[in-house]
């Protein structure tokens, strides 16, 4: 029985659950999108059908001191699928920053990048908000990758997040990442394929080639739509093209059917990291690049504006949903009576069952060992 | 007085000894000697004292002193007596070593009647021990038997010892070590030497012609258990390159430093490994076309209905089966 690489990769969850064409991938955003939009709308005009019952004896003015996002008589204006996946990658970037904050290894960040697509594959930036759900993805990962960082540490690096915040929304991540922790990534690929060329040529097309995977192929959708080795041989092509060229004809023979198909996957995806904003050709001036950035800056503060007005006011507080679906930890009424009631009375039958098993509770010693 | 006393109390005497409590060779009483306990030997039976067992039998065997009695007995196989009814002890004792030689099993037969008939015979020659109907002939029988089972065991250990004696010399022809050891260990020589000696070649040994004391019908002949093979952790699976071949080395900066670090040495690490494995991981999904293979799989899964591959496939299209928000 025979194993060849492909086979190797097949068999991963990479591919057997996260890899999609293209045309899958944006119907997919546009279904989260659609949903995410009703279910906003929906939880909007029920507050407000709500909040209308409840101010109708009081004065109309009330509803300004409230400080509600959303004026009462207009439609909430939900964000647009390619805004959303503006905002998913302006929250990447910003992932790349933090990892270099804590100096994580590269593995960690980008596992963590990774795990943030492919949750809001699933979700809406409406839904849960990016920078909860990226604080938690980034403590995944470090977990996920074996660097150990201890949750106090973690959460200390930020100024505003307390523990519990980093948490809370952890199993609602991992739940949607269908619990498929494997995420191959390009980057010893890279290292191996370095290896088989160095005898070929020395030059610096690694150093570039590592840059684009740790920024342009973490940011852009080529974990889903390419295998990790295609990435890291697009990197390389962008790197150096004749010296990739050469490569790949000492692999796999110009003449073989599957060379030219190799070529064409491997150009579509190059193409598809030199179009993110962070890649820099050495062409382009420095001018140029600082002017891109500007601009780019300034479109995704107005996003963030938009997505403020367009939360889903049911998912604000994810550490109290959290709570609630944990235990009665909640006030009062976050719970029925009757269910918190019964769940008690379950526990205190539990407790009493397992005293009566281990035999009554041993009578405490006066003054320890010393106690004769 | 002690006379007179001892005959007026003749009667009770009888009834203690009776009972157990005195000895039948020295007469000495629980009453007098409340530590006193009795022994029996499997030759004959006949009960005495602890006390009477270490006076007589203590310099080598000696006949038994009861009356009537001519066995030579050991002390060494005196022993206490486990059921109240000496023809019990017997009986046990009996059963004990026919058992011990007649232990085929109901998986040793080619029929349930075959292994019933076998019971019965079992059965028949315990009795006649028991009884003592024609003692020495079962006897010899038994004996024949016995000695037949073990040449047949020692003939297929010797088998299996050849075979494993082959195997290591194959992978190791011309191993000092192995020269060593049996030169050291000519104590386990010799007793291999003498078996293989005496018992004939398995082929060439004929069980039809030996009297074996029984036979037995749909009894199955012993074989041989198969060699166990190597221990394989990847199931018969390996991993064949297709576009890549791992060299021995290679002259790289970044590896330069591992290569010779004693922290990475100490470990037992192998640059090798990273070799391996960083190439299989640079053509991993090489000739994968996600396109292509998922449009695929989507038309093999909407094709046969409820196969598993389905249900993995709606998880990944991110079906409406799948519900984010309610955890429970």
């Amino acid at each position: 029985m025979k194993l060849t690489e492909d086979d190797l990769y097949r068999t991963s969850t990479q591919f057997k659950h996260w890899s999609f064409t293209p045309s899958q991938l944006a119907a997919q955003r546009l279904q989260t999108n659609i949903q995410a939009s009703e279910r906003v709308k929906a939880a909007v005009q029920r507050q407000r059908a709500q909040r209308a019952k409840q101010l109708d004896p009081a004065s109309a003015s009330e509803s300004d001191r409230n400080g509600t996002p959303v004026p009462l008589d207009r439609e909430v204006n939900c964000l647009t699928v390619a805004e959303e996946k503006k905002l998913v990658d302006t929250f990447c970037e910003k992932a790349i920053e933090l990892g270099g904050f804590f100096k994580f290894p590269i593995e960690v960040t980008a596992t963590g990048i990774q795990f943030l697509r492919r949750f809001y594959l699933f979700n809406s930036p409406m839904t849960y908000e990016p920078q909860t759900i990226s604080r938690s993805a980034m403590f995944v990962a470090n977990k996920t990758e074996g660097h150990h960082m201890p949750l106090e540490k973690y959460a200390a690096g930020f100024p505003k997040a307390t523990s519990e915040q980093v948490l809370a929304p952890e199993y609602l991540l991992v739940q949607a990442l269908r619990f498929n922790f494997d995420i191959r990534h390009p980057f010893r690929a890279l290292k191996g394929g370095h290896l088989d060329m160095i005898e070929m040529a020395r030059g610096n097309a690694y150093t570039f080639a590592s840059h684009i995977l740790k920024t342009a192929a973490l940011l852009t959708d080529a974990y889903f739509l390419y295998t990790p080795s295609q990435i890291w041989l697009s990197a390389h092509l962008l790197a150096d093209e004749l010296l990739t060229l050469f490569y790949l004809s000492t692999r796999l023979p110009p003449s073989s059917p599957l060379h030219s198909k190799t070529l064409t996957t491997l150009r579509s995806c190059a193409a598809l990291l030199s179009s993110h904003h962070t890649f820099t050709s050495p062409t382009t001036s420095a001018a140029d690049k600082a002017a891109k950035d500007k601009k780019e800056k300034e479109e995704v503060q107005l996003l963030i504006k938009k997505l403020r007005q367009c939360r889903d006011p049911d998912k604000l507080d994810l550490v109290k949903l959290n709570q609630a679906q944990k235990r009665d930890a909640v006030d009062g009424e976050g719970l029925e009576e009757k269910k918190a009631k019964r769940r008690k009375l379950e526990r205190e039958g539990y407790q009493k069952e397992a005293d009566s098993f281990w035999g009554p509770e041993l009578p405490r010693r006066e003054n320890g060992a010393g106690g004769k | 007085m002690s006379k007179a006393a001892s005959r007026a109390n003749g009667a009770s005497t009888k009834r203690l000894a009776e009972d157990g409590d005195i000895c039948p060779v020295c007469k000495s009483s629980r009453y007098l000697n409340p530590n006193m306990r009795f022994r029996v030997n499997p030759e004959c039976y006949h009960r005495m004292c602890e006390s009477c067992v270490d006076r007589i039998f203590s310099h080598g065997p000696a006949a038994c002193p009861i009356a009537g009695c001519k066995r030579t007995l050991r002390r060494a196989r005196f022993r206490e007596q486990t059921f109240e009814d000496l023809k019990v002890e017997r009986e046990v004792d009996i059963r004990k070593r026919v058992a011990r030689v007649m232990n085929k099993t109901e998986s040793d037969f080619e029929t349930l009647r075959d292994y019933n008939n076998y019971l019965e015979t079992v059965e028949e020659i315990t009795w006649n021990l028991i009884l003592k109907i024609d003692l020495e002939a079962t006897e010899k029988r038994l004996r024949l038997w016995e000695e037949a089972q073990k040449a047949e065991v020692e003939s297929i250990n010797s088998t299996v010892s050849r075979r494993l004696h082959t195997a290591t010399d194959t992978v190791d022809p011309q191993s000092d070590t192995a020269r060593v050891i049996l030169k050291k260990s000519g104590v386990q020589r010799k007793a291999l030497g003498p078996s293989s000696a005496n018992t004939p070649e398995p082929g060439a040994m004929d069980t039809g012609l030996k009297d074996t004391g029984f036979t037995f019908a749909g009894l199955k002949k012993r074989v041989a258990p198969e060699p166990e093979k190597p221990f394989d952790p990847y199931g018969g699976w390996n991993i064949e390159p297709q576009y890549y071949t791992v060299m021995d080395d290679y002259d790289v900066d970044f590896i330069s430093g591992a290569k010779t670090d004693v922290h990475h040495l100490a470990g037992g690490y192998d640059i090798r490994d990273f070799y391996s494995r960083a190439l299989c991981e640079a053509f991993s999904g090489f000739g994968v076309f996600v396109e292509e293979e998922v449009i695929a799989r989507e038309n093999q899964a909407s094709g046969d209905v409820g196969v598993g591959t389905q249900t993995a496939a709606t998880v990944a299209d991110g079906g409406k089966e799948v519900n984010m928000d309610d955890i429970f």
